[in-house]
């Protein structure tokens, strides 16, 4: 069970939060106009991605993946986000969420409340997938005994 | 020879620029969107990100877009704006069990454990033009299905282990790398080690990786192999949380992977499986399967065979390349073009050829204390030399 408290949980659940929800969070809890700092600009960067192949079981490198990281003080707490593909604005406004969290923010269980949603929603649509993969499982029967 | 700097008028460049740009917004259609092409041509961006060597989907697909559909263009692009961004890091080394597949076949045992899941394909249909799409049908056919729960995704055990713990795949040493090679960054040398060779493959481009795997099969090589399993699914991609110290998840790359065995017991006293392995980003089973038959026919590390040749493979392989050199044919050579006409006038004026290609009279007069080899023109050096502008 992921818990949007724990950090590194709740680094995967805004990984995986639309962009424009996270934005709306950042607006609400920016409104007040606490003190922020942007300690890393949301660019986005590239990750090796590292594969061990199977018959040698030796590391090799598939590809990049893009991804935008962003990193913010927002009133004395830390926040670090990191998001698929070129989104800035979604990876500047995920790390506030997660400095706002870190920092017991007034929004904070509103933010965890929607953090839960997007696990929830994610865990059925993989189950979703997964159970359609399924329903196609196949049977070959093999036809050398037939005449 | 070398290049040399040609001029036109910077407008007239954009006109055809904007000519080009015409063709992709003349029509009636609508402007297709990006989000589209994401969402419904999962192919072709899959296509591009696989041989640009980058996911991306969301860029994959503009790229595809402002490419006007040419997969290879789009991959350029793809590497050109690649090519601007700083690297973040390396993700932890994620073993290819992991994925969450979404299709895993194997051509190789009917009662593979976790079963023959056919996922997503028309491999087993007709291939028969569907004119109900012309009329944008956009149901979801799957929308009535009464479908049971079927629990967490399974770790699906691979086919290759199963060899594995029989005797029949050699265990590998201790591979001792900690640190692939990577060829964004370092050229290939030759021989080449294998991950540099799976790296230079997983982002070959898709036609050469199939045309050279198709010549292995036809004949010009040793491998022919059974296919343990093809899989298609999504690879975690990790990075370690720099607060935390815990390896976390920030997305999900779809892959496509296959496993060939190939036969080796005439070869050797303890018969025995080699393997081929293929791996490649988006959903491009060809390719996979294409990649795994070359790694297989490069293990044979052979010169007479184009497949099992790793310098020719990895040398021809790249859609980047080959796209650069074929289509850099189409710019200015007027002084490379200068200078062979130059050559073969003066040849042809030093043999004494008139313009019907035979020896004239007159010349054979003038040259007639010249050795009679020299009029031969198959005893010429060839004209035609291979341009070394490049």
């Amino acid at each position: 069970m992921v818990d949007p408290h724990d950090r590194s949980d709740r680094f995967e659940l805004v990984a995986a939060c639309e962009g424009a929800t996270l934005a709306r969070f950042a607006d609400d809890v920016l409104e007040d106009d606490p003190p922020l700092s942007v300690r890393q600009d949301p660019k986005p960067q590239l990750l090796m991605q590292r594969v061990v192949e199977p018959v040698e079981r030796r590391p090799f490198n598939l590809g990049e993946v893009v991804v935008t990281p962003a990193e913010v003080t927002l009133d004395g707490h830390r926040g670090f986000a990191m998001v698929p593909g070129k989104a800035e604005r979604a990876a500047l406004s995920g790390a506030i969420v997660d400095a706002a969290v870190a920092g017991g923010h007034p929004l904070t269980e509103d933010i965890v409340a929607e953090l839960r949603r997007v696990a929830d929603r994610h865990e059925r649509e993989r189950a979703r997938a997964w159970a359609e993969s399924k329903h196609t499982t196949v049977d070959f029967e093999t036809m050398e005994d037939e005449e | 020879m070398g290049y040399v700097a040609v001029t036109a008028g910077e407008e007239l460049i954009e006109r055809a620029e904007e000519l080009f740009e015409k063709q992709r917004t003349a029509g009636d259609g609508e402007d297709v969107a990006v989000e589209q092409i994401d969402e419904q041509l999962g192919r072709l961006t899959s296509q591009a990100m696989s041989e640009a060597g980058l996911y991306a989907p969301r860029l994959a697909a503009l790229a595809v877009k402002q490419a006007q559909g040419d997969t290879v263009e789009a991959a350029f692009l793809l590497r050109a704006y690649r090519s601007t961004l700083e690297r973040y890091d390396e993700t932890e080394p994620i073993a290819p069990s992991e994925m969450v597949a979404s299709r895993r076949v194997s051509p190789a045992f009917k009662d593979v454990p976790g079963g023959q899941i056919l996922g997503p394909t028309k491999d087993y249909t007709q291939r028969l033009l569907d004119f109900d799409l012309l009329e944008g049908d956009a149901e979801d056919p799957t929308e009535e299905w009464d479908i049971e729960d079927a629990g967490d995704p399974e770790d699906l055990t691979n086919v290759m282990e199963l060899l594995r713990e029989e005797g029949l795949v050699a265990e590998p040493d201790e591979a001792g790398v900690e640190e692939p090679t990577d060829t964004t960054r370092e050229p290939v040398t030759h021989p080449p080690e294998r991950d540099a060779v799976l790296q230079e493959l997983a982002r070959g481009e898709t036609g050469a990786v199939t045309a050279l795997a198709y010549s292995a099969l036809r004949g010009y090589g040793q491998v022919h192999p059974t296919l343990a399993e093809v899989r298609i699914g999504e690879l975690p991609v990790r990075i370690e949380h720099p607060y935390t110290g815990d390896e976390v998840t920030v997305a999900h790359a779809e892959v496509s992977e296959s496993e060939a065995v190939v036969p080796v017991y005439a070869k050797r006293e303890d018969p025995q499986f080699a393997f081929g392995y293929g791996l490649t980003f988006g959903r491009n089973e060809r390719k996979a399967i294409g990649m795994t038959i070359l790694d297989a026919s490069i293990q044979l590390d052979g010169e007479d065979e184009p497949a099992e040749n790793p310098e020719f493979v990895l040398d021809t392989v790249d859609g980047m390349d080959s796209f650069g050199f074929i289509e850099h044919l189409k710019l200015p050579h007027y002084v490379t073009f200068q200078s062979i006409l130059d050559r073969i006038r003066a040849i042809r004026e030093r043999k004494g050829l008139n313009e019907d290609g035979r020896v004239s009279t007159e010349a054979d007069d003038e040259d007639s204390e010249r050795d009679s080899d020299d009029r031969t023109p198959a005893a010429e050096p060839p004209v035609a030399e291979v341009s070394d502008d490049d």
